[in-house]
């Protein structure tokens, strides 16, 4: 028989949690959910309830407290732009903001939904009857993954673009969950394993994104897709140099976690572009090829550097 | 079931929906607002675009119930008291519309943005559309549409395009006759007819690309409560496919799954839901066989493998092999002074129409009802007959409104057979709607291939020989293969004069979706494989490649090598434009690195002047009917599939009887009302139906002439018909239309006129002589402007010129948006299109991962008419829809060389390609 389906719209971040708590076999939080519904028609999410949290009103305004920015999580992409805060202080963001999917997509995806998007192959966000033909990858419960063919670990890729140039300004997340508040740096969040990549509990949620006002980022964002709309990326890269000269590489869509690499404006950057590139291990799951988006993590990282001033 | 409360339009409705169903759905299937289209279920496409509290949402990936309470407005919402919306009367007046699939979502989405950005410029619409595939337009004129109005809105002096002068009615623009309906989302199309009590239908299909079906197991599927019906392959044996010679596909797999896709038990329920879950009970048991997946396999001897097809002729897997030469091609090389052999490689690619295929399938007391989104009623026709194995005149074929097609909806599909056969079985309607996945899996769209040319010209530029030796992968059925084998080589003789020149093609089976006939059809390919090597010649013997092909042309008035009858022919005029108007001379070569600029031609035939299906009706034939009130009413087999073949239909007859369009009204594609045209493919509508229509509106004319001469006492000689009155130009007759049309059907009462057209019989004494032999041709040139980035590779379009003959413009905007559309679709196939697989699978099955290139990716296109006036065109029309597809492609590609000195073999032209290639020749020298 068909399952009893659940839609669920709380109005408090107590009462989504009090929600996932009940449903806690099978539900999701969804935000603008224009990945999770598609997941769901893919039957990749098999959830019987949803818990749609875009009346929390709570998590959908940008305030600041003690320079900190803090920018809740349902604060649709679109809406990002038209903060006068961010357009200040965190371009960057916006660039990114942008970056991500279409302006059809953007108006009803949130910043939160895109920090946590789901990591992605092209082997994995296929129908059920496609993924049964190809013989299930790991990450929908088969034996191996199909992308790098036949290893025993999943690839799936890291693709937010808003979360790598989050990274690069040393962003926080403030996380709530039946324990109380708690705040983590997003970098952390990461597990390098495609099935699970973030190391977050289903029942929590995320409520803001903390950014510092204090460091003066200069950010240069850059995204590789075929189309210039639309396309989830292909590679992402950050890179940025606060005031005190503390540069921050990062780099989405080459790993199931984002690659980060710290330095300060005066350091020797050719050992650690070689070592970006070198630590860069796209797997064959997108449109383009391995070798070329690992050619491409040393171009755009030059390329943002050499825009930042920082090498020649 | 939950409660729903909304209000749509100004109206409430309360409403028990499912928890988790979206917004789309209860707009189309509950509400019954089918203007909300379903394109691609992912968000990627933007025709489910609907205003939720004025704000512009994606439907069908929103689930209903978030906005439990507020207020929807949907495309019909938008007109008020029966007037349009002035962004709709732009669309409408600029042509922004074909199909008219896509129109709803990009008001929609263009009428929230233009409320941020009141005064956009170009780049701001075009971001601004770029989350709304268009597959007709090209987005040229939609994005003309908005910025012309948003200039109007804020008090800009727009410059109007002139009132024409001339009289009458063709070669005047004019919108599509049924745009009005399409701009306010009431226009209906296949999957928009709600039969009461209908059943839907969902398939199960193989996982395996070539399997032996061993077992299929329905008990617990049949169970569930809802099921209506579960068809297998062995109720349907008889085959059917679109060419006679090519009878090879059976509805669903019988005895064995020939590609991974292919359907192998469908069921009927009375939800989709159902029928869907009861499609995951289905239990299907394989063993699978050896695959057979690239060209290469499918060429070899099969050992003791099971081949594809048990009836090919050898013991491997090709399909058809065909060969013609002409001339001495050895005499050709040894004449030619500079010889090039080159390697192409050009990956399968599919027609992105925006409407995904749905039918809906009744019997009644007249037999078979099919309401389908073909292009073909005809063949569908003749199909559902065989198949059901009923007289021809049990069944009914109609086209409604169509969501484009370019060649992808012109064979008679397996979904179409299951529901009339479940249909009959089970006493009720059936429905079926494919699911974007499952329209690419269907596919039948251009063909990959693989090919080695060698061209050879004399230093003085001319062309001495050309040879082709082509293989084409035709995956698991025929389709319009057969023909597609020909058209890779045969249209390689013209638009230049060749007297040596031969070709072979293969054309194998392999276990993929199958190809088919795509915009352009089967010559697309080698038309970019022999323009780039033009260009490649026109370096070595250091000739701009402008005056080389200038030097090439055939004439007027002449006959190609292999017999083809070439009359009209503005080739010369159309490069010479596309030279100019790019500044040709002043840039090519003269960039620097990274710029380039190139150029490329073609042509294609006005229709085919041989039927598919050898028999003696005429091409097409098309009646009117003139009763008391004086309407002219047109009935035409023509499948109107976007590009305006009504509204040709119309302006023919309207011009030939001298009155206005209003005066007309046009029924299509209907097969128990309308005669036969054999569809909407080879580009053959406006040269064979308009002949048709122009013939019988002569012929009506005679009889209106005739009844008036006698009725007057005037010779018929002396009657004029022109702006709706019949007169001598002595004035002692001068009627009204109406005055003219009371004294035709006195005593009489309507009268109906048949006209036909049949093509002249044509071509040369040999095997194979068919193959592209056209009526008429047409001819085109492109100029493409290209920035490749040296560092990335990526390659922007800057700018696309384009020319084209089409004998005469029956309705330039009409026939300015074919051509756009077709360089459009060029450009998709050039940089970003591709059909990519997994062992057989499908991997890009879908919007997002299958690049369509959007409004951003789509740079300005600058569009040429260029009038020959055809002899036997009507009113002097030959094609506009396919042909200028050809020359796009090469033109890109040559721009890429004149921008970084590398020669483009494979397509798409992926950045990492060029980058691979702009280092390999970094090694060997400098910009040439």
């Amino acid at each position: 028989m068909i399952a009893e389906k659940v839609y669920l719209k709380p109005h408090t971040i107590e009462e989504a949690l009090e929600f996932a708590k009940k449903y806690k076999n099978s539900f999701r939080f969804i935000a603008g959910g224009t990945d999770v519904i598609v997941n769901k028609f893919q039957g990749n999410d098999i959830t019987d309830c949803l818990i749609d949290l875009t009346e929390i009103d709570e998590m959908k305004s940008i305030t600041i407290d003690d320079n900190l920015l803090k920018i809740g999580a349902l604060v649709r992409l679109d809406d990002l732009q038209k903060n006068k805060i961010i357009a200040e202080k965190f371009p960057a963001l916006i660039q990114a903001a942008n970056a991500v999917a279409s302006p059809m997509l953007r108006k009803t995806a949130t910043i939160g939904g895109n920090v946590l998007c789901e990591n992605r192959c092209k082997f994995y966000n296929q129908t059920e009857w496609w993924r049964e033909a190809a013989g299930h990858c790991l990450k929908c419960n088969g034996n191996i993954c199909i992308a790098t063919g036949g290893k025993n670990k999943c690839f799936a890729k890291f693709v937010s673009d808003t979360a790598t140039v989050l990274i690069s300004m040393n962003a926080l997340l403030e996380i709530a969950d039946n324990a109380g508040i708690k705040i983590v740096p997003l970098k952390d969040i990461y597990t390098g394993d495609g099935i699970k990549p973030r190391n977050l509990l289903t029942e929590s949620l995320l409520k803001n994104i903390i950014l510092p006002l204090d460091k003066e980022y200069k950010v240069v964002f850059n995204k590789l897709r075929p189309r210039e709309t639309v396309d989830f990326t292909s590679l992402t890269t950050a890179v940025s140099v606060s005031k005190n000269q503390e540069v921050k590489i990062v780099i989405g869509g080459v790993d199931s976690r984002p690659l980060i690499f710290e330095a300060k404006s005066s350091s020797n950057f050719t050992d650690i572009l070689e070592n970006a590139v070198k630590s860069s291990k796209p797997v064959d799951n997108d449109y383009y090829s391995r070798d070329y988006r690992k050619e491409m993590v040393l171009v755009f990282l030059r390329k943002s550097l050499e825009e930042l001033n920082i090498i020649q | 079931m939950e409660h729903l409360k909304l209000t749509v339009n100004g109206k409430i409705y309360e409403l028990l929906v499912d928890a988790h169903e979206m917004l789309s759905k209860v707009i189309r299937e509950r509400i019954g607002l089918t203007g909300t289209k379903i394109g691609c279920e992912q968000g990627s496409c933007g025709a489910c675009t609907v205003l939720v509290n004025g704000e512009p949402v994606l439907s069908c990936i929103t689930p209903a119930l978030r906005f439990n309470g507020a207020n929807i407005t949907t495309i019909e919402g938008i007109a008020k008291n029966g007037e349009l919306h002035k962004l709709q009367e732009k669309f409408v007046e600029k042509g922004a519309i074909q199909c008219g699939f896509c129109t709803p979502g990009m008001l929609l989405t263009s009428l929230d943005f233009l409320k941020k950005i009141p005064n956009p410029n170009e780049l701001q619409i075009r971001e601004a559309l770029s989350g709304n595939v268009c597959r007709c337009t090209g987005y040229q004129k939609i994005v003309d549409a908005v910025s012309e109005y948003a200039d109007e809105q804020n008090g800009k002096t727009v410059q109007k395009s002139k009132p024409s002068n001339k009289l009458g009615i063709v070669g005047v623009s004019r919108p599509y006759t049924e745009a009005t309906k399409k701009v306010q989302g009431i226009a209906d199309y296949a999957d928009d007819y709600k039969t009461k009590d209908a059943l839907h239908v969902k398939f199960v299909r193989s996982t395996y690309s070539h399997a032996r079906i061993i077992n299929i197991d329905t008990t617990k599927a049949s169970e569930l409560q809802g099921v209506r019906y579960i068809a297998l392959g062995k109720e349907l044996p008889i085959t059917f496919g679109v060419l006679p010679i090519s009878q090879d596909e059976t509805a669903m797999a019988i005895d064995k799954a020939i590609y991974a896709g292919q359907i192998v038990a469908s069921v009927a329920a009375d939800t989709e839901e159902i029928a869907a879950q009861a499609c995951k009970l289905i239990k299907v048991e394989y063993q699978p066989l050896k695959e057979f997946l690239t060209i290469d396999e499918s060429l070899n001897d099969v050992g003791d493998a099971e081949k594809i097809h048990s009836h090919t002729k050898f013991n491997n897997n090709i399909h058809k092999k065909a060969e013609l030469r002409f001339g001495d091609q050895q005499q050709g090389l040894k004449d030619a002074e500079v010889v090039t052999k080159m390697d192409f490689e050009m990956i399968g690619i599919n027609h992105g129409f925006t409407e995904p295929h749905a039918a809906t399938a009744y019997w009644d007391e007249n037999g078979l009802t099919m309401i389908s989104s073909t292009q073909v009623t005809h063949y569908l026709h003749r199909a559902l007959a065989k198949t059901m194995e009923v007289p021809l005149s049990r069944v009914r074929v109609i086209k409604p409104y169509l969501g484009g097609g370019f060649g992808g909806k012109s064979d008679p599909f397996a979904h179409e057979m299951i529901i009339a056969h479940i249909a009959r079985k089970t006493g009720k309607p059936v429905r079926v709607r494919l699911t974007r996945e499952e329209v690419f899996l269907n596919n039948h769209g251009r063909h990959p291939s693989k090919m080695t040319v060698q061209l050879g010209a004399s230093k003085d530029g001319m062309l001495q020989v050309l040879d082709a030796d082509v293989a084409i992968d035709g995956g698991a059925f025929g389709s319009f293969g057969v023909v597609t084998t020909y058209y890779n080589g045969v249209l390689l003789q013209a638009p230049y004069k060749l007297n040596n020149f031969g070709f072979r093609t293969y054309r194998v089976y392999t276990n993929k979706p199958q190809c088919g006939a795509m915009r352009g059809h089967g010559a697309v390919n080698s038309r970019f494989a022999v323009e780039s090597m033009i260009d490649d010649i026109s370096r070595k013997i250091n000739m701009d490649p402008v005056e080389m092909r200038m030097k090439n042309f055939l004439d007027s008035n002449t006959l190609t090598v292999g017999h083809y009858r070439i009359t009209s022919n503005g080739s010369r005029e159309a490069l010479q434009a596309v030279a100019e108007q790019s500044d040709w001379k002043n840039k090519h070569r003269k960039m620097p690195l990274g710029k380039g600029i190139g150029v490329a031609c073609g042509f294609f035939i006005s229709g085919s002047a041989l039927p598919i299906i050898w028999n003696e009706l005429p091409q097409s034939v098309v009646h009117l009917k003139l009763d008391f009130d004086g309407r002219v009413l047109i009935t035409s087999g023509a499948n109107d599939i976007g590009q305006g073949s009504d509204t040709m239909l119309a302006i023919i007859v309207a011009e030939t009887l001298g009155i206005s369009m209003d005066k007309t009204f046009v029924i299509a594609a209907d097969t128990l009302i309308t005669p036969v045209d054999f569809g909407s493919y080879s580009s053959r509508v406006t040269f064979m139906a308009g002949n048709a229509a122009k013939n019988a509106a002569e012929n009506l004319k005679i009889e209106i002439a005739t009844a008036v001469s006698n009725k007057k006492e005037i010779s018929i000689e002396e009657l004029n018909f022109s702006d709706s009155r019949i007169f001598s130009n002595d004035k002692k007759v001068d009627l009204s239309w109406y005055e003219a049309v009371d004294i035709l059907v006195a005593n009489r009462g309507a009268v109906n006129t048949s006209g036909k057209y049949i093509s002249p019989k044509l071509g040369g004494d040999f095997k194979g002589s068919g193959a592209g032999l056209s009526p008429s041709y047409s001819f085109g040139s492109c100029v493409a402007e290209v920035d490749v980035n040296t560092e990335t590779g990526y390659v922007k379009i800057l700018n696309v010129w384009g020319a084209h003959d089409c004998g005469k413009a029956l309705n330039p905007m009409a026939v300015e948006g074919q051509l756009q559309g077709s360089w459009h679709m060029g450009i998709g196939q050039a940089i970003s299109e591709e059909m990519l697989y997994y062992n057989g699978l499908l991997l890009n099955n879908n919007f997002l991962d299958y690049k369509i290139p959007t409004s951003l990716d789509t740079p300005p296109i600058y569009t040429n008419i260029i009038e020959t006036i055809d002899p036997e065109g009507p009113y002097g029309a030959k094609e506009c829809g396919e042909g200028a597809l050809h020359p796009i492609i090469p033109a890109i590609a040559n721009a890429i060389y004149d921008a970084v000195g590398i020669r483009i073999t494979k397509l798409p032209i992926k950045a990492e390609d060029v980058l691979r290639l702009i280092k390999e020749n970094q090694t060997k020298t400098e910009k040439i």
